[in-house]
């Protein structure tokens, strides 16, 4: 097997020169986001290396502790990212999608680690960049599924107005919003499997290729991982919405949004 | 005879204050007064679609707090303002309304009967989305009047008609309810209506509202 070419510091550097391209088209096509380019660039550059230190340390001396901090943190922050982007969900929704996302993207990882790749499900090499890819898509997945209920609740008040007057449970009322949005959020997990190997070949069977890993060996971590990423969305949006929408009436059966 | 609904003490948020209402059973009542009295909310408080701040209502004695809202919601039915049907024709709105109720859905002769109450002569299998405002209004009357209730209420049933529909459709309505022993609640803003059909009419006034 060959293995990769170690970038030197100075020939690393080089990369950088491309951004000057993109500054003189900018400036060329009148697009007023230099700043935004190089905060940007500045940005990733310090948070990657954050990150590669990070993680050089935590495989330099692995610690079950370790791993599930850093796991932990990105359930956190994926969570923060949901609740910011969706300021309209009340308290009691927030510990389902909390509880959602945590059990979906957790029990999937831990079945990957386990039953497919076979290791301890500590090992932070395997389970910190798949737990980042799995919990990251869930995190998308419970995004856009929340984006898309609520804004079919809003847009069919008269609907839900009318059904509940008639004497409709809610349950009734609300299941088919809760179905739809699952299928939009759905929709991108499946149609990126769709285009797979023949539009892109996806991030991480390039970076083990890259990195000297068979080509037969990548493409089944990639099948593998397509596979745990649409179930951990599947499950993630459907228990999200499912739960959470149980707290959008009340005793009364009074809609309440 | 006791009166099928009860009110006392009503009030709603800080502002609405009702004074005590009685509604008889099996005659037409009409809700009067100028806009912003609270008829509207009167209705939506008879069904509990929303809560009152403070007071009760009773429902043929029974306190509407210790009610199951969604029994409750079959036999006070409330037909809104804003109308909604399906996008598809009056037979699956039909339908889909009964479903949603988890009820039988009536058989064709029977929707045409209720269509002709208010009437509307159209096929069953006629889309509802190219229909003009009046006539949907009229569609979704027809629905609500033949879903079973004790009571009917109709909050504006003929905002969007024009007046020879208007009389006709209410006078239907009406008698059909009276025949059946439904009692019927009417919010309009038509005086000339409830001068004619009003078997009771309550006049909310300014006086209820609490700025």
């Amino acid at each position: 097997m060959r293995n990769i070419v170690k970038l030197n510091l100075l020939q690393f550097g080089v990369i950088y020169l491309l951004l000057i391209l993109v500054l003189i088209i900018m400036k060329k096509a009148k697009i007023n986001q230099t700043k935004l380019l190089i905060v940007a660039s500045v940005r990733m550059t310090v948070q990657l290396v954050l990150a590669g230190l990070l993680l050089s340390y935590l495989f330099a001396t692995p610690h079950p502790i370790f791993t599930i901090m850093y796991v932990l943190a990105m359930v956190v922050f994926s969570v923060y990212r949901i609740f910011s982007k969706n300021r309209w969900i009340n308290r009691r929704f927030k510990i389902y999608i909390i509880l959602a996302l945590t059990v979906s993207g957790v029990l999937i990882l831990i079945f990957f680690l386990k039953a497919v790749v076979g290791i301890s499900m500590f090992n932070p090499q395997y389970a910190i960049p798949l737990g980042g890819m799995i919990i990251g898509n869930t995190m998308t997945g419970i995004t856009l599924g929340l984006k898309t209920f609520h804004e079919n609740l809003d847009s069919n008040r008269t609907q839900i107005t009318a059904l509940l007057d008639i004497g409709a449970t809610p349950k009734k009322v609300l299941l088919p919003f809760v179905n739809s949005a699952l299928e939009s959020a759905l929709l991108p997990t499946l149609n990126s499997m769709l285009g797979m190997g023949i539009i892109s070949l996806p991030g991480m069977m390039t970076g083990q290729i890259l990195s000297g890993t068979l080509p037969l060996t990548a493409i089944m971590y990639q099948i593998a991982i397509m596979i745990a990423i649409c179930t951990s969305v599947c499950l993630g949006v459907f228990l999200t919405l499912y739960f959470g929408y149980q707290t959008l009436y009340n005793r009364k059966n009074q809609f309440m949004l | 005879m006791a009166p099928i609904l009860r009110t006392k003490d009503l009030k709603f948020k800080d502002f609405l204050e009702y004074p005590d209402i009685e509604v008889e059973q099996n005659i037409c009542t009409f809700i009067t007064g100028a806009s912003g009295s609270g008829k509207s909310t009167l209705l939506r408080l008879f069904n509990q679609s929303i809560s009152q701040s403070e007071g009760k209502i009773f429902y043929k004695g029974h306190d509407l707090d210790e009610m199951d809202t969604i029994v409750l919601r079959q036999q006070i039915l409330l037909c809104g303002q804003a109308v909604f049907l399906f996008q598809t024709n009056i037979r699956e709105n039909f339908q889909q309304y009964f479903e949603f109720r988890g009820e039988i859905v009536p058989t064709d002769e029977a929707i045409k009967h209720f269509l002709n109450l208010c009437q509307i002569d159209f096929p069953l299998n006629k889309c509802c989305t190219s229909m003009s405002g009046g006539e949907r209004a009229r569609v979704y009357m027809a629905i609500h009047l033949a879903l079973n209730s004790e009571v009917l209420m109709l909050d504006e049933p003929t905002a969007a008609l024009d007046p020879e529909n208007s009389e006709n459709v209410i006078k239907n309505v009406l008698a059909f309810c009276r025949e059946k022993g439904t009692t019927t609640i009417v919010v309009s803003h038509d005086a000339a209506l409830a001068e004619k059909y009003a078997e009771r009419k309550i006049k909310l006034g300014r006086e209820n509202l609490h700025a």
